[in-house]
């Protein structure tokens, strides 16, 4: 599972697209990572958490 | 007039999903940090939830030595034995 | 590199009319933003013919995509950016050297960081292809500085795809990524030439890489001495935008290298003042949220070198981490400083020899 900010969806999903899986879905999170605070952190977690479970149950 | 393209020749690559869990309960979770700032705090607060949640365990944690390189083959290959999925960052 | 499996180049026709195949090029978004010159056929080829291996030869992959620059790409992209086919060996040891993994050529150019290539050429061959190294050194003007550096940015958008706003990050970008291409000043330059300490055979000319950050002007018209001039170098290295671990560049006006010469100074003695007073505090660097343990503690472990001073946070981890040289015009008291990429060492300068392989 990749998980990035919502700037680099764009970038991701080139990579994705070179690497010949264009529609390969990827956990978007609010930017930025690098200044978070733990609360901030966890608050991002919940949301990356709740995209995952359909991706990895592929439903 | 004839021109050149000036793209790469590379021939496109074909590549295909990981097939899909049947559960998440009780899987094992690598986590690839990529040496970003919060980066590893990140990516250890998702697996910390599947573990809460769904009775995962963290079983690998490997760390890029460089955030805007694939990670070496030895790393994936090895996590990749270890664990039913990855946790990894891409970008900032 | 050996040739890898690849597809024939592509060819399109366009309407026999110039600035209609210009548009092409636009429409295509094969430009920089500026007007290229159409990748004609017959062009190419002159352009190929600069290098006699397969046109097909792989000259650098990258690792993100798995695309590949071939010759022929290069090619083609050079003769976009207007480059003579002379100018074609510069660009492919340009790449060959922005190849090797330590440059990170995918990370400094998609970062947000907004770093471009900085190609130093040294050596007689840069005299040969009529480079500048003198007046307006970084400036407009000069045919093989201007789109050597412009071809290079082509290449990282046209074959690796490195585009603005989807790969190419950079918050704020750079000018350098128009072009970013200088030749070192040998005429009254009193060190050894980059070429000759990077260790080629005499008469072998290098292209240095270098993942330049920005531009920063040091202004000095005042300063009489060596310690002065490197002063206020030093204190540009140090500003709390820019210091880091990582490598940096100091490119000398004739006005500040004659000084520091006068004294009798080699690089290595002007390296390691630089090294020594390029630095911030600690304290100085929490105060604006930069201070890294990590960082600090590789700065000062079992390897750190000597002039690094406990309590201070220095630009780079040793004196070699700064390249600097000569060049620029004879008139006026102003150097520059180059910084590295973004936030460290994730990418070390590399060079490579200019080869006559026609």
């Amino acid at each position: 599972m990749v998980l990035c900010t919502t700037p680099f969806v764009v970038t991701a999903k080139n990579i994705a697209r070179v690497l010949g899986l264009p529609d390969y879905p990827f956990l978007a999170v609010q930017h930025p990572i690098g200044s978070c605070t733990l609360t901030e952190l966890k608050a991002r977690a919940e949301v990356a958490y709740k995209q995952a479970l359909p991706i990895l149950l592929n439903n | 007039m004839q021109l050149y393209s000036p793209l790469s020749t590379t021939p496109k690559r074909k590549a295909f999903r990981a097939p899909a869990l049947a559960t998440i309960d009780g899987m094992r979770i690598g986590v690839l940090e990529n040496g970003k700032l919060n980066a590893e705090e990140m990516l250890n607060e998702v697996a910390a939830l599947f573990v809460q949640r769904n009775g995962c365990t963290v079983r690998t944690l490997a760390s890029k030595s460089n955030a805007s390189a694939p990670a070496p083959s030895n790393t994936l290959v090895q996590v990749a034995q270890e664990v039913d999925f990855l946790l990894t960052g891409l970008g900032d | 590199m050996p040739a890898a499996a690849t597809t024939s180049p592509r060819i399109h026709e366009v309407p026999d009319d110039l600035l209609a195949a210009i548009d092409f090029c636009y429409e295509q978004g094969w430009t920089d933003g500026l007007p290229v010159i159409p990748p004609v056929v017959d062009r190419v080829k002159a352009m190929l013919a600069a290098d006699s291996r397969p046109a097909e030869t792989v000259i650098a992959h990258h690792p993100a995509t798995g695309l590949d620059l071939s010759l022929h790409a290069a090619a083609a992209n050079a003769v976009m950016a207007g480059c003579l086919p002379e100018y074609f060996p510069v660009l492919v040891a340009a790449f060959e050297a922005m190849d090797r993994p330590e440059f990170n050529f995918h990370g400094s150019t998609a970062s947000t960081g907004g770093s471009a290539p900085l190609l130093i050429v040294s050596g007689p061959y840069a005299d040969e292809i009529g480079m500048n190294s003198d007046v307006n050194l970084f400036g407009p003007g000069n045919r093989a500085n201007g789109t050597i550096g412009r071809a290079v940015r082509l290449i990282l958008r046209n074959v690796f795809q490195m585009l603005p706003g989807i790969s190419d990050k950079s918050t704020q970008g750079n000018p350098g990524k128009y072009s970013f291409c200088i030749a070192e000043r040998s005429r009254g330059n009193p060190w050894p030439l980059l070429c000759e300490t990077q260790g080629y055979a005499k008469g072998t000319s290098s292209v240095t890489v270098f993942a330049g950050g920005g531009f920063c002007n040091v202004e000095n018209h005042g300063g009489n001495t060596p310690e002065q001039v490197l002063g206020s170098v030093a204190d540009a290295m140090a500003n709390y935008g820019c210091i880091t671990l990582g490598q940096s560049v100091v490119i000398l006006a004739p006005e500040h290298m004659q000084i520091i010469a006068a004294s009798g100074w080699t690089r290595e003695q002007a390296q390691d003042f630089l090294f020594a007073h390029a630095r911030r505090s600690v304290d100085g660097m929490k105060g604006v949220g930069k201070y890294r343990d990590r960082e600090y503690e590789t700065q000062h472990g079992e390897a750190a070198h000597a002039l690094a001073e406990g309590g201070f946070v220095h630009r780079g981890l040793k004196p070699d981490d700064i390249l600097i040289t000569l060049g620029g015009g004879d008139a006026g008291g102003h150097s520059c400083f180059i910084p590295s990429w973004s936030r460290g060492r994730g990418s070390i300068m590399q060079h490579a020899a200019i080869a006559n392989r026609k």
